[in-house]
């Protein structure tokens, strides 16, 4: 049987190969003026790596959209780059992450074999993330980086449970949301007429519990995310602007409220208003990264010329604006482009489904990709407050890129199942 | 629910259009300003890192130089071999408070950003691309100027009148500029701190950013105004005063030392006579004055190749218009004229030269490193002063100056000096000392300004020809013996 995606798919891999072979030798000639000696081994182990994600599709989800993975892979190249330039030290461990993405990938597809299977264990997926999201707070296993307690400890490897929570909760989400929309749409505010406790509770419940977690882990890009990805999930189910309007009133409070109680959310918005009298204190980052991406300019210093070294967080939050300094205006584009590209498939994918959880789940699902991209790039160029997030597939960071691969594997699994039941149809 | 995701999508393209617009703003709007931004250590940090020319003085001396540094956070420092000797004119290129002097004006040069690159393979080479600068000034004669100042306040200009070469330009105190370009920025601070707090302004290059009431060596440019712009002035002789009544003022303008002078321009600047030139000014008027001393150079920033030299003053004709005591003052140098010893050694340079003011530059020539000449300094007319016969009529008063006259200190045996000394009253009893003077007269080849500063330790009477004239002197003879 013929598979025109897949083929797609191929060709765009081993472009996003090359792309990233050719900047992966780019930075090595700009910083030391001499090709890396190990570029074609490091062609090749991506060439693997993609090429064998590529392979489990074929296996796996044959029918599946074919723009995501290569997506994925040109941000995962080029952010692996970038981290490779920036600190040497990080390129082993961020080019082991990649590989566990990748298997974290096909063990999805692997396990997840249908994703209404997913629409059972809602459940289990609501304890799971909420559970993901209380780890850190644990005594023993929690850890405490850059005042925000996100991390739990296991041997010599950190990891941030709570980028697998939203995944988990995103599950969660959909199922119940279309379980229960028909109850949840007969609100009316007008009329005073409230939905039912019993119906709403869970919902509340989940929501609270992990808005209140993330506000004590002092996570505000999570805390920020996870807001507006629910109101979007339960507006999207029951087509009630009603949620919008309530959810732009919570955010109003809760925003003057986090305002008003927690001096680092005020250092935040003061820095954002006007960072430069405190260029050299908590201005510094946000001042840095926009030397950054005025001396990239249009074009670019290249890869390896520019130094992005100042900015603290560089490889991880700020990888966006290494991009800006040293690919300029037109690589920032790029990348911008690529998450276009994502959201736009995902979309796609959530339109195409034809079963309600399907669909509320994969544009849950691309809504936290397009809805993180957009708060921490804004956040780095100054557009929005900065709060703290990875930028997804080019950050430095274990969990950060497993979680999005494992996200990317629902997407892909619920495009695969969409078109094989429309080909058993058209049979 | 189709509805719904759609318009989702629409809102995340929306908020994405809005980062496109955003970044456009960083990354083009206001980029320039970003990269260029003081607090923007980019541009410092390539400066540092890449291979930097040297700068060195017209005699070969080494006065500015990039060596390796095995470790730290960067990979070359600049070294100045000549510490304080060329501080004022190398500058110095700092991490944390940037470049100055010639690492500044010629930082394209040194960096190797202008040196042109001929064809591809001056591009994929590993070619050293940076020039070297090569100074018009020698380590000879900066020593035999500093020596001659000694541990006195004060400084020494010295220049070629015919192409405005600076030869010398030694101010003290001057400062090591080694510890600003030092690799631990914490101690660079440290230093720079207790530069800045000296009180003795080592940081300050006085020569050409310092301004001074110039005093008597003023004359020099009063005569002019009276050659070029009062002929009637000329041949008048003013009578012998001890002091000058000065109009609508109880306070009369006494000469030095109480001594009566008068007689015509040459008498009258042979011995410095205040009573005579401040009546000469009154009779050319402001408005005369003025334009002379805007002709030479007054009032505009002399076009040296280094940062921020400071415009010499002479108030404008207007402003003495219901004062004409200040106009009388003003005419001998004092009151609200201020000069920079570079401006009076302009002055002295124009008259040697024929009237004209060649431009003012301390950089003789850039080569790359392959010693092609890249630039080379400018020989090029700054202002026309006086017609060449006004000035070689001055210029013979002046060599009345050293004949038999007040800078008989100047004299150098076996050249013709011609010379004017200033003796600049400053707040109480105390004066500056100051000289222009050039040689030989009659085919000058240096002019110089001297200026020590009013400061304690000076002896019981500080004139310019007793203090500043032996300087000027010693220079000259220097500069002579050493073309």
């Amino acid at each position: 049987m013929k598979r025109p995606r897949r083929n797609a798919e191929l060709g765009l891999i081993i472009l996003a190969v090359l792309l990233t072979g050719g900047l992966y030798a780019l930075a090595g000639l700009g910083r030391s003026a001499s090709l890396p000696a190990n570029i074609f081994p490091f062609l090749g182990v991506i060439l693997a790596l993609f090429g064998g994600a590529h392979i489990a599709m074929r296996i796996l989800a044959p029918d599946a959209d074919g723009m995501l993975l290569p997506l994925a892979a040109v941000l995962n190249g080029i952010g692996y780059v970038f981290i490779a330039r920036l600190d040497p030290d990080l390129a082993g461990p961020q080019a082991l992450w990649t590989a566990l993405g990748i298997g974290a990938f096909v063990g999805t597809l692997v396990v997840v074999r249908r994703a209404r299977d997913l629409e059972r264990y809602r459940y289990t997926f609501a304890v799971l993330g909420v559970a993901l999201l209380l780890m850190p707070l644990l005594p023993v296993v929690g850890r405490n980086i850059n005042g925000a307690r996100l991390w739990v400890r296991a041997g010599t490897i950190t990891f941030q449970p709570g980028e697998l929570a939203k995944i988990a909760l995103a599950i969660f989400f959909a199922a119940y949301l279309v379980e229960k929309r028909e109850l949840l749409s007969e609100v009316r505010l007008t009329k005073g007429r409230l939905p039912d406790l019993r119906v709403v509770g869970p919902l509340l419940l989940a929501w609270g519990a992990s808005l209140v977690v993330m506000t004590a882990q002092r996570d505000l890009g999570s805390s920020l995310l996870f807001f507006a990805f629910f109101i979007l999930m339960v507006w999207m189910a029951t087509a009630r602007g009603a949620y919008l309007g309530i959810g732009f009133g919570l955010f109003a409070a809760g925003a003057f409220f986090a305002y008003s109680t927690f001096e680092h959310v005020q250092t935040r918005v003061g820095i954002w208003l006007d960072p430069w009298p405190k260029a050299d204190g908590q201005g510094f980052q946000i001042v840095q990264a926009a030397y950054a991406f005025g001396s990239g300019g249009f074009a670019g210093t290249g890869p390896g010329l520019g130094s992005p070294g100042s900015i603290p967080a560089v490889a991880t939050d700020f990888i966006f604006a290494a991009v800006g300094e040293e690919l300029g205006l037109l690589g920032t584009t790029a990348v911008i482009v690529a998450f276009v590209l994502i959201v736009a498939s995902g979309l796609r994918i959530a339109l195409r489904a034809d079963q309600p959880f399907e669909q509320l789940l994969a544009a849950g699902l691309t809504v936290i990709i397009g809805l993180q991209a957009f708060i921490i790039i804004g956040g780095v160029t100054r557009l929005v407050p900065l709060t703290g997030l990875t930028l997804p597939f080019m950050s430095y960071g274990g969990s950060s890129l497993l979680a999005n691969y494992v996200l990317l594997a629902m997407l892909i699994r619920v495009s695969d199942d969409t078109a094989r039941r429309a080909r058993r149809q058209a049979s | 629910m189709d509805r719904q995701i759609r318009r989702v999508g629409v809102a995340l393209l929306a908020l994405i259009c809005l980062l496109f617009v955003q970044l456009n703003y960083l990354q083009i709007v206001r980029a320039d300003k970003l990269a260029n931004d003081p607090g923007n250590a980019r541009k410092a940090t390539r400066d540092f890192n890449r291979e930097r020319g040297v700068i060195q003085t017209a005699d070969g001396v080494v006065v500015a130089e990039s060596v390796a540094t095995p470790d730290g956070k960067f990979k070359r420092l600049r070294r100045y071999p000549e510490a304080a000797l060329f501080a004022h004119v190398s500058g110095y290129l700092s991490f944390t408070f940037g470049t100055d002097g010639v690492e500044k004006t010629y930082n394209d040069d040194l960096a190797g950003r202008s040196v042109e690159v001929r064809d591809v393979r001056d591009v994929l080479s590993d070619r050293v691309r940076t020039g070297n600068v090569t100074l018009t000034l020698t380590k000879g004669l900066q020593q035999v100027a500093r020596d001659a100042l000694g541990n006195r306040r004060g400084s020494v200009v010295a220049l070629n009148p015919t192409n405005g070469a600076v030869l010398a330009m030694w101010s003290f105190p001057s400062f090591d500029p080694n510890p600003l370009a030092a690799q631990d920025q914490r101690a660079v601070q440290a230093s720079w701190k207790s530069l800045q707090a000296d009180g003795s302004k080592p940081l300050l290059a006085r020569t050409f950013r310092e301004r001074y009431a110039p005093g008597s060596t003023f004359k020099v440019v009063t005569a002019a105004a009276a050659l070029e712009r009062g002929p009637e002035l000329v041949g008048k002789s003013y009578p012998r005063l001890r002091e000058l009544d000065l109009p609508r003022t109880d306070a009369n303008l006494p000469n030095f030392g109480g001594s009566s002078c008068g007689g015509t321009l040459p008498d009258l600047l042979k011995v410095s006579c205040n009573t005579g030139f401040a009546q000469m000014g009154l009779d050319l008027g402001a408005e005369r004055l003025a334009a002379e001393a805007r002709d030479f150079g007054f009032a505009a920033r002399p076009p040296i190749d280094l940062n921020g030299p400071a415009a010499s003053e002479f108030p404008e004709a207007s402003s003495f218009r219901r004062d004409e005591p200040a106009l009388a003052k003003s005419a001998i140098g004092q009151q609200d004229v201020s000069a920079t010893p570079l401006e009076m050694a302009l002055v002295a340079a124009g008259v040697a030269n024929g009237g004209v003011i060649m431009k003012p530059h301390v950089m003789g020539e850039v080569r790359d490193s392959e010693g092609r000449v890249v630039r080379s300094g400018p020989s090029e007319p700054w202002q026309r002063a006086m017609s060449p016969a006004n000035a070689a009529s001055l210029r013979d008063m002046m060599v009345g100056v050293v004949n038999g006259g007040t800078a008989t200190r100047a004299a150098v045996p076996g050249v013709q000096v011609a010379a004017k000394t200033g003796t600049a009253q400053t707040v109480g009893d105390n004066s500056h000392a100051w000289i222009v003077a050039f040689a030989p007269a009659e085919a000058p080849q240096v002019a110089v300004a001297v200026i020590v500063e009013s400061q304690p330790g000076l002896g019981d009477t500080v004139t310019g020809g007793r203090i500043a004239a032996p300087i000027a002197q010693t220079v000259l003879a220097a500069a002579l013996r050493t073309p």
